[in-house]
């Protein structure tokens, strides 16, 4: 396992345990916008970037979905394949809210996953920095904000 | 199998039995669980994660077991200082229970393998 690459040096931390604990393959934590915030187990941006828009728009459907079936948005989903499987679902800290989605094999199980995810949340509430840049929500530039974040990290395109 | 609600039920009156689950192999959720007897109030309530850590140690358990050639592991018994976890595989569920340290393990692995057996 190689350690996450992070935009924002105070996941690096609970992201790798979260990693570590869960058994993980790999995973991306990103604002709700699509904007990359940590990840581990790619090595091309391309594949990030990827993640980013699908989860962002998955987010949304999900989002709607649930507010018009139970009232309330869905928490979390969960995609059982035949060798890996999925799962996604939002961390909230302070009034901050996150996406992540990692996706993990026979090696680990949804039950430990959603508990390991718990114990991360937990750690963002707790790290979250007291002075977070504001620019979280969407800016209408959802390109740049995910070329932006894809620099932090695997570096500027033409350097990775 | 027994509907799970009585499995879970006839296991948690074993007595020493503090809680009984049925726990997917696979995912490690539970299916069916007892209440935590003597759980004080506001306590946090720990079965989601014994459950699953539980399923998850049982599923290396056969992998362990399977190295070594054993063959199918038949129960696991985790020993604890205040209690004992109980694993038990039965198809593709498993049974969990806590025990307590003074607790008839000997009526508690019979029953957990009566009802393990009747899923087979």
């Amino acid at each position: 396992m190689t350690n996450p690459t992070v935009a924002e040096a105070w996941v690096a931390a609970p992201l790798k345990r979260l990693m570590e604990d869960a058994r993980l393959i790999s995973g991306v934590l990103l604002y709700p916008s699509g904007r990359a915030v940590g990840q581990f187990g790619f090595s091309n941006a391309a594949d990030v970037m990827s993640i980013c828009a699908l989860t962002s728009a998955i987010n949304a459907s999900a989002r709607e979905l649930g507010r018009q079936l139970d009232g309330k948005p869905f928490y979390e989903m969960h995609h059982a394949g035949a060798e890996r499987q999925v799962f996604m679902a939002r961390a909230s800290a302070a009034a901050q809210e996150f996406l992540f989605v990692g996706v993990f094999d026979r090696e680990s199980s949804l039950g430990v996953v959603e508990i390991y995810f718990g114990e991360f949340q937990k750690a963002l509430e707790k790290l979250l920095p007291e002075k977070q840049a504001p620019a979280v929500g969407p800016s209408g530039d959802f390109e740049g904000e995910l070329n932006r974040s894809l620099d932090a990290l695997f570096g500027p395109i033409g350097k990775r | 199998m027994r509907a799970v609600s009585q499995v879970v039920g006839s296991l948690s009156r074993v007595p020493g039995v503090v809680a009984a689950m049925v726990v997917g192999a696979a995912d490690g959720l539970i299916i069916e669980a007892s209440q935590i007897i003597g759980l004080a109030a506001g306590a946090p309530d720990t079965r989601k994660h014994t459950a699953a850590l539980a399923a998850y140690l049982y599923s290396k358990i056969i992998r362990a077991s399977d190295a070594a050639r054993l063959g199918t592991p038949a129960f696991m018994r985790l020993e604890a200082d205040k209690a004992h976890i109980c694993v038990v595989g039965a198809s593709d569920v498993v049974l969990v229970t806590i025990v307590t340290p003074d607790a008839n393990l000997g009526r508690v692995r019979l029953d957990m393998m009566n009802a393990a057996r009747d899923n087979q």
